[in-house]
């Protein structure tokens, strides 16, 4: 064609015969698309006007029902109602100020402060609706609905609203709902959202997002110039979001919130956590952390003044201490160098030792918590009254690494990666963790504190709830769940799989054994310090912890009573029963409680005989049926 | 390899330029105000100008080196895109039914994924000319380099990006010389296909859609709705349109994405007839320059890659401005240039740095 072809093939003439038939029919495509635009924008172009400038048709967004939450026997613990609104359409209110002058008459609010929260919109905003009140009561949407002429731009509206039927129960857990934030709606995983949009902002509510959300629908409706409806064409329902049904078990979790409450009428209310979970499968049928608050404050846009007082309060209500706070394990930890030591062969069960209520370490004494000492104690006996002194030279013999490994079987020091994203890791110390932290070598006094749970360490109560159950089970670490049921946008209804295994501790089933042994002793045995959790007719076993917040020296010398709350111990109890075919694992914190004995084990103990009476009353239930098939049988 | 020939300066392509430039400030200027929000500079228009930047000089690099090395890179630039697809689908995350974006949005990968296609193709039909093609068997690799996008871009959920990637793959049969009867059986086993997909992989909103097509009015409330209020608003544009910022349907957000799928309604609304079909006129003349590149080019992978291109240009304008004019079914392509989107504005100033390229070198050898 052109000059030579250099490559052999080149350009073929097909390009240049094509071109006049390809081109043809490009230009005739483009020439049908003018032709519409002329249908449409000279031809209809006056029809078209009038249907954009008269009447249009808007589609009002219809908000489906969040789905319910409910507890393990379907109980509910959060659903939805309707909520009466006002809105305002700034585009249609002709005089601002005697409108919402009487409408604040109205509602018992400032004229002020509405128009505040209306602002001064230009532009499209005019034409946004402005929600000036998300929950009127009947008797303020009775006098709006009838000024409802006389106040033009002014609308109702009814709406969902997240209640939570409990108030306080399980609040962390539940988490709250909120506006979806600005910075939100920049990602992806909000980008089917619209601003204004309420969405789970934490706990399970925000895990559950998807499952509880549901899909909202639409009204097609015709409005004037002015936006005002003049006609509904159409309407799609929304389609409420599906309940979830969750591990938790109402009864036991009411029992543990009131545990928190004052002992005494005026007195003050204890802090700390409870869990409860199953260590046959990882549910967690309780999850306290206190101090709670209201969620539901938060979904109508909560005062500034009630969430200044939450974010600012000194007790921090809004952190889930069963899974972020994170303690001294205290003597809760013994049971972990109790394993650690017959596994190693360190220890010999039989073996005792002498505790003259100190130890000896160079120049510095450690004490144990029975200044008169325990005397001749062995495992079962160390266990069992809590002894320091044998602990301090089981932990010496064993170094501290080797406890860190032992630790970390249980899988202390580690998240358990639950959806939760507010949970802690806790920490587990060694010498290679100091020297990286704090440059300093490792000092064998700490190996002694480190022995009694009092030294570097943290634990969360859901992860030392855990490491029990991995005891109370034969050596399974299990991952806590939360949910036993819930249905999936895309899949359908979809039931708690099989419990997730996070590892075996690394400890023979025997050893095992004379642990949960010695744990019985702790609370069924007299002299035992668990003695406040028995529970009759059930074998439980369990130990107390008491975690100092400050060094002994600060306190030893004041009563209890006498000690600034700051500076008294964390008290910590864990049990399981039944001990050896346990059902329930309960851990209790109490946030400067004092001794886990008196302030934590009453609490893990009404837990504990509540899981039990209904268990008996099942079991009569299930006894009574199967008399009435065997008489009618009979019969 | 960076070397710039004198010629290619001399015989620098101010036509395309122009063009370009010529569609990407209306693009802009149209984005503007279909989020414009109380006059400041929205979110959106900004990122806008940040991929323009940053596609300009992607598009000055595509441009200097010469594309006969294209040539030699071009199955192994096919092969990578299809790899980060195949990536894709591991690691994207799904969003509204689809599965296409990765690095948090950003980047969707099926976008580089038709560059890597037409070079392939074009180094396939550099060596077998289109026009000493006769029969269908010769169109089975070209098929298969078509089918390895398209199918793992279904895979990804994407149907309307499939369907655009397949057509864009199908432009050079505008070229080949098939008989009729061949073309007919084509035909018939795209039927069979289609109506495979209508029953066994069409979700029922895409049904829906389809469905819409032929009648509108059929359900005003779901997927009719966006149609109906884009005629509303293209209609009431009239001959000179109610000017920029003004659309009623716009501003007062009756029309539905409005400043991606929908951004030509937006300036059939505000600008008219008048504006509509100038701006046609430019995309019209833009498409033909670039066939006009494609004949002068000297040879045939310059030829092929230039088509290529117009394809990537002209299949997304057919489907867009068809179904904003209630003429194709509602399939979410957006209009290159026009509609708001970065990843898009970057591969399509791409395209047109391989357009450049092959026409400043039409003299240089």
């Amino acid at each position: 064609m052109r000059n030579d072809d250099r490559l052999g093939v080149g350009t073929d003439n097909s390009v240049e015969l094509r071109l006049p038939l390809v081109i043809g029919a490009i230009v005739l495509i483009f020439g049908i698309f003018v032709l519409r635009l002329f249908q449409l924008q000279i031809l209809q172009g006056e029809e078209m006007k009038g249907i954009a400038h008269g009447n249009a048709v808007r589609l009002v967004r219809l908000e489906a029902p969040r789905g319910d939450i409910l507890d393990r026997e379907g109980r509910v613990l959060a659903t939805t109602r309707p909520a009466f609104g006002v809105t305002v359409m700034p585009s249609e209110l002709a005089r601002p100020d005697r409108t919402l002058a009487a409408l604040g008459m109205l509602i018992d609010q400032s004229s002020a402060e509405l128009s505040q929260r209306i602002g001064s919109p230009q532009g499209r905003r005019r034409f946004q609706p402005v929600r000036l009140v998300g929950d009127l009561s009947y008797d303020h949407l009775a006098r709006v609905e009838s000024h409802l002429y006389e106040l033009p731009g002014v609308h109702t509206d009814v709406r969902p609203r997240r209640h939570y039927v409990e108030g306080e129960l399980a609040a962390h857990l539940l988490g709250q709902i909120g506006e979806v934030r600005k910075d939100q709606l920049q990602k992806r995983q909000y980008a089917d959202y619209r601003a204004g949009e309420v969405v789970g902002q934490s706990g399970l509510e925000k895990v559950l997002e998807r499952n509880l959300r549901g899909r909202a629908g639409g009204r097609n409706v015709v409005v004037d110039v002015a936006g005002r409806v003049v006609d509904v064409i159409g309407e799609i329902d929304p389609e409420p979001g599906a309940p979830v049904t969750l591990t938790i078990d109402l009864d036991l979790q009411r029992v543990a919130e009131a545990g928190f409450q004052p002992d005494v009428l005026g007195g003050r209310a204890k802090m700390g956590a409870a869990v409860a979970l199953d260590p046959r499968n990882g549910d967690v049928l309780v999850l306290v952390s206190k101090p709670a608050f209201d969620p539901n404050s938060f979904p109508g846009g909560m005062d500034a003044e009630t969430w200044k007082a939450l974010t600012t309060d000194e007790w921090r209500p809004l952190q889930n201490r069963a899974l972020s706070g994170q303690y001294p394990p205290g003597s809760t930890y013994k049971v972990i160098l109790a394993a650690a030591g017959l596994q190693k062969g360190i220890v010999d069960p039989n073996e005792k030792v002498f505790c003259p209520g100190h130890f000896r370490l160079g120049r510095r004494v450690y004490r144990c918590w029975r200044r008169g000492g325990h005397g001749e104690v062995d495992l079962r006996d160390a266990l069992k009254r809590s002894c320091d002194v044998y602990f301090y030279k089981l932990g010496l013999a064993l170094g501290i690494d080797e406890i860190a490994k032992f630790s970390r079987g249980f899988h202390l020091g580690r998240r358990l990666g639950i959806p939760l994203r507010e949970e802690m890791p806790g920490l587990v110390p060694t010498r290679e963790w100091k020297e990286r932290r704090f440059g300093e070598v490792w000092l064998k006094g700490e190996t002694v504190s480190a022995s009694i749970g009092q030294g570097f360490d943290l634990v969360t109560p859901l992860q030392l709830a855990v490491a029990y159950a991995a005891i109370a089970n034969g050596g399974i670490v299990l991952q806590p769940r939360f949910v036993l049921q819930r249905t999936d946008p895309e899949l359908g209804v979809v039931e708690a799989s099989n419990p997730k295994i996070l590892g075996q501790v690394p400890v023979d089933p025997e050893h095992l054994a004379r642990i949960r042994d010695a744990l019985t002793a702790v609370v069924e045995e007299p002299r035992g310090t668990g003695g406040r959790s028995r529970v009759p007719g059930v074998k439980v076993a369990g130990k107390t912890g008491t975690a100092q917040v400050v060094a002994l020296k600060h306190t030893e010398d004041q009563e209890d009573d006498e000690i600034p709350i700051r500076y008294r111990d964390h008290a910590w109890f864990v049990a399981f029963a039944p001990a050896e075919a346990a059902e329930i694992v309960v851990v209790v914190l109490v946030e400067h409680g004092g001794h886990g004995g008196s302030a934590a084990a009453p609490i893990a103990q009404k837990i504990l005989s509540k899981y039990f009476e209904k268990q008996r009353a099942r079991a009569g239930e299930e006894l009574a049926a199967v008399q009435v098939g065997s008489d009618a049988e009979n019969r | 390899m960076l070397r710039i020939d004198r010629r290619s300066v001399q015989h620098f392509d101010w036509m395309l330029i122009t063009l370009t430039v010529m569609l990407v400030v209306i693009g802009f200027i149209n984005l503007l105000s279909s989020t414009h929000a109380l006059g400041e500079l929205s979110n959106e228009a900004r990122r806008q100008l940040i991929s323009l930047g940053l596609g300009t000089i992607v598009m000055i690099v595509t441009a200097t080196i010469d594309y006969r090395h294209f040539e030699r890179f071009a199955l192994p630039v096919y092969g990578a895109s299809l790899l980060l697809l195949g990536l894709t689908l591991v690691i994207a995350p799904m969003t509204r039914g689809s599965q296409s974006w990765i690095l948090e949005g950003r980047l969707q990968p099926a976008e580089l994924a038709k560059v890597g296609m037409i070079l392939a193709l074009s180094r396939y039909f550099a060596r077998n000319p289109p026009g000493e093609i006769q029969a269908l068997r010769d169109l089975i690799r070209p098929a298969l380099i078509i089918g390895g996008p398209v199918g793992l871009i279904l895979l990804q959920r994407d149907m309307g990006v499939a369907l655009l990637t397949l057509l864009i793959g199908c432009t050079y049969l505008g070229f080949v010389h098939i008989p009729w009867r061949a073309w007919l059986a084509v035909a018939v086993l795209g039927v069979a296909t289609l109506a495979t997909a209508w029953f066994f992989m069409f979700q029922p909103y895409q049904r829906n859609r389809i469905l819409d097509l032929i009648d509108p009015g059929r359900d005003p409330l779901a997927s009719g709705y966006q149609v109906n209020q884009s005629i509303i608003a293209i209609g009431s544009g009239g001959l000179f349109g109610k000017g920029w910022m003004e659309g009623t349907q716009t501003q007062l957000r009756f029309l539905p994405t409005q400043h991606t799928d929908f951004a030509f309604s937006v300036l059939a609304e505000e600008w008219g007839f008048f504006g509509s079909v100038l701006v046609l006129g430019v995309y019209l003349s833009f498409l033909i320059w670039g066939l006009i590149v494609a004949r002068s080019s000297k040879d045939g992978f310059g030829a092929m890659l230039a088509i290529g291109v117009v394809g990537i240009f002209f299949w997304p304008a057919v489907l867009n401005v068809g179904m904003v004019l209630g003429l194709a079914p509602v399939i979410g392509v957006p209009l290159p240039f026009i509609a708001y989107g970065g990843s898009a504005l970057v591969a399509s100033l791409i395209a047109v740095g391989l357009l450049l390229n092959v026409s400043i070198r039409r003299y240089v050898f």
